[in-house]
C-alpha cells in the first residue's frame, strides 16, 4: 500500500503510519506556532516574537505580563479547545457515519453549557463545573436518541432533535440567568456565546487535563472504530466488539466536547468543521489531524475577533457561528446532491 | 367514518367553546398575574367599570403586553398551520424555518445602520421574512424533492447564520442595543399598545390571506395533479401562501421578538380536534396560538420571581417536546 509505513519497535509493538496525515500533520504544528506568535505578537500589546523568549523567563514587566496573564492562557485554551472540539467531532462523525453528526448540531454543546452552568451557578458544590459540563451533555444525547425514536442513526432527525434540545438547554441558561447577580450574569452572557477572554491558568490545567486522557482514549478506540467501519460483523469476529466499540467512542467524545465547553463556552461548529476540513486536506479519519485542525481553526478565529476594527470585541463563539453557518449550508447541499440524506 | 366521527362537527364546536373560555381564562390570568397578583374579580371590576386607582394602574401596564400576546400568539400559529398545510411537512414553524430571526436581522441592521424606528420595524420585518422564505425555500429545495427533514434542516442554516448576525450586530454596538437585548430573546416586557396597534393591521390582513388559502391548502394535500385537475393553481397558492406567511411572522416578530415553536405546536394540538380540514383548522389556531403565548407569558413572571423569563425562552421549553413528538412520529428519515 502506498502511503503507508510500519513502524516497528521490536517485535511486539507496531505502528502504521500513514505519510499524508503525518506530512499534514506537521504542517499543521508548524501553522500552529506561526498563529500562535501572531496572536502574542499582533495590536497595541503585542510582543515580537524576538522578546517572547525573555519575556517568557523574566518574571515581572510589562512583556511577560502580556504574555504569562494576558495573552498566553488564552492562546493555550484556544489550541486545546479546538483540539477538543476536532477530536470530538471526528469521533462522533465516524460513530454515526455522517458529516453532520458534530456534538455542536445535535445539541450536545448546548446541553453540556446547561449543565455548566446549572452546576457551577445554580447549585455550586454538587460537583465540579467540567463534570456539570458532562453530565448536561449525556442528558442531552439521552433526550437527542429518544427523540429520533431511531437513535443515533438517521442524521437529518438528528440535527432537528439537536435544535429541539439546544432551545431546551439555552432557555434552562437563560432562567438561571435571572437568578444571578447582574455582574455574574454579564460574563456569564459573553461565555454563553463561546469566549476565550480572560482565561486563566486554570482553564489551561482543565482542557489539559481532559486533552490528555481523552485524546490519547481517542487514539486507542479510533483504530477500534476503523475495524468496525469494515463491517460489525467482521470488527465481532476480530474480537474488536462493534456497540462496545460505539459506545465507548460516544463517551470519549462527550467527554471532549464537555471539557471544551467548561472551559470557553459552546464555540460553535467547530467540532463540525475541523473533522471534514482533516478529511478533504489528509484524506485520513485520524482524530490528531482533526484535533490539530480544530486548533488551528480556533485560533484564527480568535485573532479575527481579538483584532477586528469592530469597537467593541465579539465573543468568538459568533464568528465561529457565523462560518460554521454558511459550512454547515454547503455541506448540506453537498450531502444532497449526493443523495446521501 | 371513524376518522370522520372523531373529527364530528360537534366535537369540533365543543373544542371552538372550550378553546374560547380557555383563551378568556388566560388572559385574566395574564392581568392578574405578576409582582404585585390581583383577584381576578378586581380585575373584572376594574375592566367594567372604574376602580381603585391603584388597581387600574398595575393593569393598565399589564394590558399591551396582553394584547400583543394574543395579537402575536395568533399570527405565529396561524404561520404555522399555513406552512404545514402548503409544504406538507409537519414540522413547519415560522421560527425554525429561520422566518423570524430573518426578521429580526432585518430589524437588528434597519436599528444599527439606518437609524430606524418603531415605526419601521414592521417594514424591515416583512422584509427580512420575505428574503427567509425565499432562502430556505431555495437551498431546502435545491436538487430535485425536497423532503420533509431537508427544508428544515435549511432553515436550521438560515437560523444558525442569521441569529449569529444579531448576536454579532447587538454585541457590537451595545450602547445601541440595550433596550432590545430582550427582544432579540423575544419577550413581552416593557412593550407599549402602540405597538399592538402598530402590527394589527398586518396581522389581520395576513390571517384574512390564510383564511382565503384554506380551500386551496385543503385541495394541495391532495396532492398537485389532484388539486390542478379541480380547479386549483398550486402554484399560485403556494405563492400567497408565502406571502400569508412573511407577513404574519414579519409582524409578530416586529412586535416581540423571535419566537420558536408556537407555530409548530398549537396546529398539531388544533388539528387534534379540527382534523385535517384547513377552513376549521385555522380559526382554532387563531385562538389556540394567544393561549400557548400568553400562559407561557404568564408562566415566565411566576417562575423566576422577582425577576422575568422571556416569553421566547418560555415556549422553547413548551414547545421543543412538541417538536419532539412530531419528529418521532416521521417514518424513516426522509418521510
Amino acid at each position: 500500500m502506498t502511503g503507508r509505513r510500519t513502524l516497528r519497535i521490536g517485535t511486539r509493538i507496531s505502528l502504521v503510519l500513514h505519510t499524508r496525515s503525518l506530512l499534514v500533520g506537521a504542517v499543521l504544528v508548524v501553522l500552529i506556532a506561526v498563529l500562535g506568535i501572531l496572536a502574542l505578537g499582533l495590536g497595541d500589546l503585542g510582543v515580537p516574537p524576538t522578546e517572547l523568549p525573555s519575556a517568557l523567563v523574566a518574571d515581572s514587566g510589562a512583556a511577560s505580563f502580556v504574555v504569562k496573564t494576558l495573552r498566553g492562557p488564552r492562546l493555550l485554551v484556544a489550541i486545546g479547545a479546538g483540539a477538543a472540539f476536532g477530536v470530538s467531532g471526528s469521533l462522533f462523525q465516524r460513530v454515526t457515519r455522517n458529516p453532520l453528526g458534530s456534538p455542536d448540531v445535535i445539541g450536545l454543546t448546548a446541553g453540556a453549557s446547561a449543565g455548566a452552568v446549572g452546576f457551577g451557578v445554580l447549585w455550586p458544590g454538587i460537583v465540579p463545573l467540567p463534570v456539570g459540563a458532562v453530565i448536561g451533555a449525556v442528558v442531552a444525547i439521552g433526550i437527542v436518541s429518544v427523540a429520533t425514536g431511531t437513535g443515533l442513526s438517521s442524521p437529518g432527525k438528528l440535527i432537528i432533535a439537536g435544535i429541539g434540545v439546544q432551545a431546551i438547554a439555552l432557555s434552562f441558561v437563560q432562567f438561571v440567568l435571572t437568578r444571578i447577580k447582574r455582574e455574574q450574569a454579564t460574563v456569564l452572557a459573553t461565555w454563553l456565546n463561546g469566549s476565550l477572554e480572560a482565561r486563566n491558568l486554570q482553564d489551561v490545567a482543565v482542557i489539559a487535563v481532559v486533552l490528555l486522557v481523552g485524546g490519547t482514549a481517542a487514539l486507542v478506540v479510533s483504530r477500534r472504530l476503523a475495524i468496525v467501519e469494515m463491517g460489525d460483523d467482521i470488527a465481532d469476529g476480530v474480537g474488536a466488539s462493534a456497540s462496545r466499540t460505539r459506545t465507548g467512542a460516544v463517551i470519549i467524545a462527550i467527554v471532549l466536547a464537555a471539557g471544551g465547553v467548561a472551559v470557553c463556552g459552546p464555540i460553535a461548529f467547530i467540532a463540525l468543521m475541523a473533522p471534514h476540513l482533516a478529511r478533504v486536506v489528509a484524506r485520513s479519519q485520524s482524530p490528531v489531524v482533526a484535533g490539530l485542525t480544530g486548533s488551528a481553526l480556533l485560533v484564527v478565529a480568535d485573532i479575527i475577533v481579538q483584532f477586528s476594527p469592530l469597537p467593541q470585541q465579539l465573543p468568538v463563539g459568533v464568528v465561529t457561528a457565523m462560518i460554521g453557518g454558511v459550512f454547515l449550508g454547503w455541506l448540506l447541499v453537498s450531502q444532497w446532491r449526493k443523495g446521501a440524506l | 367514518m371513524a376518522e370522520r366521527r372523531r373529527h364530528s362537527a360537534g366535537r369540533y364546536a365543543w373544542g371552538v367553546a372550550a378553546a374560547v373560555v380557555l383563551l378568556g381564562l388566560a388572559i385574566v390570568l395574564s392581568l392578574a398575574v405578576g409582582s404585585k397578583p390581583l383577584e381576578a374579580q378586581q380585575v373584572i371590576a376594574s375592566l367594567t367599570r372604574h376602580g381603585d386607582d391603584y388597581v387600574d394602574a398595575v393593569l393598565a401596564s399589564r394590558v399591551p403586553r396582553t394584547v400583543l400576546g394574543v395579537l402575536v400568539g395568533a399570527a405565529l400559529a396561524v404561520a404555522g398551520g399555513v406552512m404545514q398545510g402548503v409544504t406538507r411537512n409537519p414540522l413547519a414553524d415560522p421560527g425554525l424555518f429561520g422566518i423570524n430571526v430573518g426578521a429580526a436581522a432585518a430589524i437588528v441592521t434597519g436599528i444599527a445602520f439606518f437609524g430606524a424606528t418603531v415605526t419601521g420595524y414592521i417594514w424591515l420585518a416583512l422584509l427580512g421574512a420575505v428574503v427567509s422564505v425565499v432562502l430556505v425555500y431555495a437551498l431546502g429545495s435545491a436538487h430535485g424533492r425536497s423532503a420533509t427533514t431537508r427544508i428544515v434542516l435549511a432553515g436550521a442554516v438560515v437560523t444558525a447564520v442569521f441569529s449569529a448576525y444579531v448576536q454579532a450586530v447587538s454585541l457590537s454596538l451595545p450602547e445601541v442595543f440595550d433596550a432590545y437585548r430582550f427582544w432579540v430573546v423575544g419577550s413581552l416586557a416593557g412593550r407599549s399598545l402602540d405597538q399592538a396597534w402598530l402590527i394589527l393591521p398586518f396581522i389581520i390582513v395576513g390571517l384574512v390571506l390564510a383564511f382565503l388559502l384554506a380551500p386551496g391548502l385543503n385541495m394541495l394535500a391532495l396532492g398537485d395533479d389532484i388539486a390542478t385537475s379541480l380547479g386549483q393553481r398550486p402554484i399560485v397558492v403556494r405563492l400567497l401562501s408565502g406571502v400569508a406567511v412573511a407577513i404574519l411572522a414579519g409582524a409578530a416578530t416586529a412586535g416581540v421578538g423571535p419566537v420558536l415553536f408556537v407555530g409548530l405546536a398549537v396546529p398539531h394540538i388544533a388539528r387534534s380536534v379540527s382534523g385535517p380540514d384547513h377552513r376549521r383548522l385555522l380559526p382554532l389556531c387563531v385562538l389556540l396560538g394567544p393561549v400557548l403565548l400568553v400562559l407561557s407569558d404568564v408562566l415566565g413572571r411566576v417562575i423566576a420571581r422577582p425577576d422575568e423569563i422571556m416569553v421566547g425562552v418560555m415556549t422553547a421549553f413548551v414547545g421543543a417536546p412538541a417538536l419532539f413528538i412530531a419528529l418521532r412520529r416521521l417514518r424513516g428519515d426522509r418521510a
